[in-house]
């Protein structure tokens, strides 16, 4: 559906896509992650025409952006990081304006916009100027423009930016809808965003794509090790000393003490062998008992964080 | 293009902008309407259209000042240049708007001649080439304006350089008679011009050969033309400039006379910053 090729973007001599590669397939909801200032903008804006890529091209079902830009644009429904609106046009002037310049009959035109409104919820502030509408509102108004044309693609970024908590749950459930028909691309700073609704995540960095597969792989793939944090009564470098004695433990850490005369501690171990219970023995052999063990599940945002700075360190 | 021109036509009189250019453009026609052809007696109308023509050093700014940078600013050119439509399509669709208020305005004044006709004879044809002059001059000083909005996101600033550069177009006849006119200065301008185009062409390609080749090439023609006739320099800055005087060649229009000339030169010259306010567009998503 969506082919993305060695994608470059240089303003002067910044760099702010280099050499991006990617394909999504038709019905996949995609998500894009990365930090502020990643290049996840300057890649929607080339993927939706809006600047040209300083080299490498970008297909939309088999069309390139460059070579015939207004049937890639007819594919295209996007909606950028600020909602492109007009605050002098009601909600439904802005809608039948788009709806004109993304060449909908006029038949189909009224139709399209009722069900669309219906859909982003909006159809109640239709006659308002978007000027006072607020800014959930205004979010969907610009969800709204995507949608009309009925393209298969949507790419939306960060289409929950400065929305209230409810905001967001509506909008992601929105979203998960739209998925069932459209293909979408999603881009998103912050993890849950992304991980709620998409199958696929993209996370990039500095221009440069990092990891890319399934959220379950990528947990998987980077959560090798399991992680218990302990408290420990007892004298952290004996404890130390003991806990890296027990068969299995990769790694140990001291978190420092956080209660008087104890010590918290992280252990670290291979997935394939539990080292709870020989971690247990071996402590009451020493006499320092274990006050608190928990596991330290890897959240996505760990994964997230050790993907962004193992790649600082490899470089 | 339709829907662009119904957009902006709309926009004009949702913002202060329309309403502004309406009424300043009506007051000072109907001023020197009065002031000439009723209290002066004349029946003369086309004076009246020429001695206005000043008005546009305000009113084409407050028309286009707007046009394509508010959208940059709002960031609402997002969702124009990601429609599929074309560039073309956006930019001559603003022009036109542009261009309909104006002449919306202009058949207002109708009913001044319409009232003087009431008192005697009017030259029909003669206040119909005045009429025609009148909106081709008025349509080149709107592609100037349009052109300036697509160079910046500020209203203000482009408000303030669209009144500068009409300014300039304003007094460039007098700037010519104020300039050299000998042989050397005639040169150096015509050096200056070639390495001008040339950083230009450099600044929208950053492409050091072609600029480089352009401008070796525009030496090579200075220096054969001087070769085969060195009397072409004689005067040779003002000859350029002349190319930018759009008032003189109104002179026509007021006598009423329709000559082709300077309607082929009005028409290219709106034309031409059209074109250009695409190319700007066009050049922004290469940056
Ligand atoms: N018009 C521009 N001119 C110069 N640099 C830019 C421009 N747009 C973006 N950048 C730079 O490119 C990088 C990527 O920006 P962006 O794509 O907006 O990141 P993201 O959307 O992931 O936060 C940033 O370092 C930003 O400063
Ligand atoms: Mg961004």
């Amino acid at each position: 559906m969506i082919q993305v090729e060695n994608l470059t973007k240089r303003y002067g001599q910044h760099v702010a896509v280099d050499n991006i590669s990617f394909t999504v397939k038709p019905g996949e909801i995609l998500g894009f992650l990365g930090p502020n200032g990643a290049g996840k903008t300057t890649t929607m804006n080339i993927l939706t025409g809006y600047i040209s890529a300083t080299e490498g091209r970008a297909l939309v079902n088999g069309v390139d952006i460059l070579e015939e830009p207004e049937e890639v644009k007819k594919m295209i429904g996007y909606l950028p990081e600020f909602p492109p609106l007009y605050g002098e046009m009601t909600v439904m002037e802005y809608l039948d304006f788009v709806s004109d310049i993304k060449q909908v009959s006029g038949q189909q035109k009224k139709q399209s916009m009722e069900k669309i409104m219906d859909l982003v919820k909006i159809g109640d502030v239709r006659g308002r100027l978007i000027k006072n509408l607020s800014k959930g509102y205004k979010q969907r108004v610009g969800l709204a423009q995507a949608m009309i044309g009925n393209p298969q693609v949507l790419i939306l970024d960060e289409p929950t930016v400065g929305l209230d908590p409810k905001q967001i749950i509506e909008i992601r459930n929105l979203i998960s809808s739209l998925g069932k028909e459209h293909t979408i691309i999603l881009s998103s700073h912050i993890l849950p965003e992304v991980s709620t609704v998409c199958e696929r995540v993209i996370i990039i960095n500095k221009g440069r794509i990092v990891a890319s597969d399934t959220l379950e792989n990528l947990s998987k793939g980077l959560g090798e090790e399991t992680k218990l944090i302990i408290r420990v009564a007892g004298p952290e470098k004996h404890v130390i000393k003991v806990i890296s004695e027990v068969h299995g433990v990769k790694f140990v850490e001291s978190q420092g003490s956080k209660e008087k005369d104890t010590v918290d501690i992280v252990v670290e171990s291979s997935p394939d062998i539990d080292i709870r219970k020989p971690l247990f023995y071996a402590l009451s052999r020493a006499s320092y008992p274990i006050l608190m063990m928990r596991t330290m599940g890897l959240t996505l945002e760990d994964i997230f964080l050790q993907v962004i700075t193992e790649e600082k360190e490899a470089r | 293009m339709l829907a662009v021109i119904k957009k902006e036509l709309r926009s004009y009189f949702t913002s202060m902008t329309g309403y502004i250019f309406v009424a300043s453009f009506l007051f000072f026609t109907g001023l020197f309407f009065t002031l000439n052809n009723l209290l002066g007696a004349s029946p003369d109308f086309n004076r009246v259209l020429a001695s206005i023509l000043f008005i546009f050093l305000l009113a084409v700014p407050i028309l286009t000042m707007r046009l394509m940078a508010e959208e940059t600013k709002q960031k609402t050119d997002q969702l124009l240049l990601t429609s599929p439509i074309t560039l073309t399509s956006i930019i001559v669709g603003k022009y036109l708007a542009a261009v309909i208020v104006f002449v919306g305005t202009l058949a207002f004044t109708i009913i001044y001649p319409l009232i003087m006709s009431t008192m005697g004879k009017l030259a029909w044809s003669e206040i119909l080439g005045g009429y025609i002059g009148f909106f081709l001059f008025g349509s080149a000083l709107i592609a100037v304006g349009l052109f300036i909005s697509t160079i910046t996101e500020n209203q203000v600033v482009a408000a303030v350089a669209t009144f500068t550069t009409l300014l300039i177009l304003w007094l460039i006849d007098a700037i010519i008679q104020g300039l050299p006119t000998d042989k050397t200065a005639g040169i150096i301008f015509a050096v200056l011009l070639a390495a001008g185009i040339a950083a230009i062409i450099y600044f929208a390609t950053r492409n050091i050969y072609v600029a480089g080749g352009i401008l070796g090439a525009g030496i090579i023609a200075i220096v054969a033309g001087y070769i085969v006739n060195p009397e072409i320099y004689t005067g040779f800055i003002g000859k350029v400039l002349e190319w930018f005087s759009l008032y003189s060649r109104y002179e026509d229009f007021e006598l009423g006379v329709l000559s082709l000339s300077p309607i082929v030169y009005y028409i290219t010259f709106s034309s031409a910053f059209v074109f250009l306010s695409i190319r700007m567009l066009e050049k922004k998503r290469w940056s």
